[in-house]
C-alpha cells in the first residue's frame, strides 16, 4: 500500500473523528447552558436562596414553558444525576437519552462508515471488501488458523453417529457448561461460612431476580448430569467402544463419572441446612468404612472428626476450583481422543 | 487411525455444518428444558430445610442418591467389605479395556454385556429404591 493512501485514510478517520467531537462538544455545551445551573460564586454576590428553590420546584416551577424560566426557579442540582443527558424540565428516566444516542449514533456511525468506504474505493481503485472478510483475512494473517480449522470441520463423521444413542456424551458436555455457567451466577450470591450461608441462599431463593430459577437448572442439571454420563457410559459398554485403541478414553471417561459424584457431594453440603449437612455427615462415613486409610479419608474430607466451618469451605474451593479444573481438563483430553480416534464403529 | 480411512464419502457427513447442525439442535432442546425447569423454580423452588445444627439429628438421615444404594449395601454387610467391594468395583471399571481386550466378532458379545450391565443397573435401582424407602 502506497504511503498517499495511507495518508488519505489518515485524514479521512480524522476528519470523522474531528466531525463527531465537534458534535459531541456542541450538544454538550447547549444542554449545559440550557440548564443555567445556579452556581455559588466565590465572592458571594449571588448566594442560592435554596429554600425558595426548593418551594418553587414542590409547586412545578420545572415544569412550565421555559420562556418563564429563572436561575431561581430551577431545580437543584443534585435532583437530576445527570443534567446534560435531559433537557430541562423533560423527565429524567435512562431511556430518553439511551434512545436518543442509539438512534442518532447509529444514523452517524453509518454515514461516517459510508464516507470512510467511498474514499476507500476512491483511493485504492478496488472493489470493497465486506468487514467479515477483513476481519477474518486479519486474524488468519497473524494467527495462522484458516487451514486447522477448515480440516478440523470438515473432518467426516460416520453417518451411523447420528443415532440418538450416540449424542449422551454431548448432552453431558452440554450439561457441564450449563452447571457452570448458574454456577457462577450462584457464586456472586453465595457466602461460604456456615453463618452467611444458609441466608445467603435464602437471600437467592427470594430476593435474587430469577435466583430461584437459576438455583433449580443447577440442582438438576446436577442431576441429570450424572444420569446422562451413566447412560453414555452403559451405551459405551454395551457397544464394546471401550476396546483397543480407546482404552484410555475409557478411564478418562470413569474419572469423569467420579468427578460428577464429586461435584454432587460437595455441592449438596453448601445449603447448609440439616438435609445437607446430615447426608455429608453420612456420605463422607462411607468413606471412612475402607479399612487402613478410612480415618485418614474422613479427617482430610471433612478438615477434622466432624462436618464444621473448615469442611464448608474446603467443600466450597473442591466444588468450584480444583474440581472444575481437573474435570476441563479430562475433557480436553477425552474430546481429543475423540477427534482423533473418530467413533467407534459398531458391529 | 485404521478406522478414520474406512469411512467414504457415502457412509459419512462432514463434521461442519451436517454433525454440527445435530448438535445444535440438541443443545437448543436441553436449553428449552433448562428454561422450563427454571422456570418451574420461580414458582416452585429448590427450597430449604431447617438451618444445620450438629447438635440435632433428624430422625431419618441419608445421603445424597446417587450414594444411596452403596450407604444401603453399608448396612446390611460387614464394614470392611462394604468399603473394599465398591472400591474393587470402581477399580475393575476403569481398568476394564485391559481385561476384556478380545475384539467383538458377533453381537453376541453385544448381548451378554447388555445382560451384564442390566443386572447390575437393576440391582443398584432396588438398592436405591430400598434405600429411600427403609
Amino acid at each position: 500500500m502506497k504511503i498517499t493512501t495511507r495518508r488519505s485514510y489518515l485524514l479521512a478517520s480524522l476528519g470523522v473523528i474531528l466531525v463527531i467531537l465537534v458534535l459531541f462538544f456542541g450538544t454538550t455545551g447547549q444542554s449545559q447552558a440550557g440548564s443555567a445551573i445556579p452556581e455559588n460564586q466565590p465572592t458571594g454576590e449571588t448566594t442560592t436562596d435554596w429554600t425558595q428553590v426548593k418551594t418553587l420546584f414542590a409547586q412545578g416551577a420545572h415544569l412550565v414553558t421555559p420562556s418563564r424560566y429563572t436561575a431561581a426557579s430551577l431545580p437543584p442540582a443534585e435532583q437530576d444525576p445527570c443534567l446534560h443527558c435531559h433537557i430541562t424540565g423533560e423527565e429524567t428516566s435512562l431511556w430518553t437519552p439511551l434512545v436518543r444516542w442509539v438512534f442518532f449514533g447509529g444514523a452517524g456511525l453509518l454515514f461516517a462508515f459510508g464516507i470512510y468506504r467511498s474514499s476507500s474505493v476512491w483511493v485504492s481503485r478496488e472493489p470493497w471488501k465486506p468487514i467479515t472478510t477483513r476481519a477474518i483475512e486479519w486474524v488468519d494473517s497473524r494467527y495462522d488458523v484458516a487451514e486447522p480449522l477448515s480440516k478440523f470441520l470438515s473432518k467426516p463423521v460416520p453417518k451411523f453417529a447420528q443415532r440418538w444413542w450416540y449424542c449422551l456424551g454431548g448432552i453431558t458436555a452440554f450439561l457441564f457448561v450449563v452447571q457452570g455457567i448458574t454456577g457462577i451466577m450462584l457464586a456472586f450470591y453465595y457466602k461460604p461460612t456456615p453463618d452467611a450461608a444458609f441466608a445467603s441462599i435464602q437471600f437467592i431463593e427470594t430476593q435474587v431476580n430469577f435466583g430461584s430459577g437459576v438455583r433449580m437448572i443447577h440442582h438438576w442439571s446436577a442431576n441429570l448430569m450424572i444420569i446422562m454420563c451413566t447412560a453414555h457410559m452403559i451405551r459405551v459398554f454395551i457397544m464394546g467402544a471401550y476396546k483397543k485403541p480407546r482404552e484410555f478414553n475409557w478411564i478418562s471417561g470413569v474419572l469423569l463419572l467420579l468427578l460428577s459424584l464429586g461435584f454432587g457431594l460437595t455441592g449438596y453440603l453448601l445449603p447448609w441446612d440439616q438435609r445437607a449437612y446430615w447426608a455429608t455427615t453420612v456420605a463422607t462415613e462411607i468413606g471412612a468404612a475402607i479399612p487402613v486409610i478410612g480415618s485418614l479419608i474422613l479427617v482430610f474430607a471433612r478438615v477434622g472428626w466432624d462436618v464444621a466451618a473448615q469442611t464448608l469451605s474446603r467443600f466450597y474451593a473442591l466444588h468450584i476450583l480444583i474440581l472444575p479444573l481437573v474435570t476441563i481438563a479430562s475433557m480436553a483430553a477425552h474430546f481429543v481422543m475423540v477427534r482423533r480416534l473418530g467413533i467407534a464403529k459398531p458391529l | 487411525m485404521a478406522e478414520m480411512d474406512i469411512h467414504s464419502n457415502e457412509e459419512s457427513v462432514p463434521f461442519y455444518p451436517d454433525h454440527v447442525t445435530i448438535e445444535a439442535k440438541v443443545v437448543l432442546g436441553l436449553s428449552a428444558l433448562a428454561l422450563v425447569i427454571g422456570l418451574i423454580g420461580l414458582f416452585a423452588p429448590v427450597g430449604l430445610g431447617e438451618p444445620a445444627d450438629p447438635m440435632n439429628t433428624p430422625a431419618h438421615v441419608k445421603p445424597e442418591w446417587y450414594f444411596l444404594g452403596l450407604y444401603q449395601l453399608l448396612k446390611y454387610i460387614s464394614k470392611t467389605m462394604g468399603a473394599v467391594l465398591p472400591v474393587a468395583a470402581v477399580l475393575v471399571i476403569t481398568f476394564w479395556p485391559f481385561i476384556d481386550r478380545k475384539p467383538d466378532t458377533t453381537s453376541k458379545a453385544y448381548r451378554w454385556r447388555a445382560i451384564a450391565v442390566s443386572v447390575f443397573m437393576v440391582i443398584l435401582i432396588a438398592m436405591t429404591i430400598w434405600g429411600e424407602v427403609s
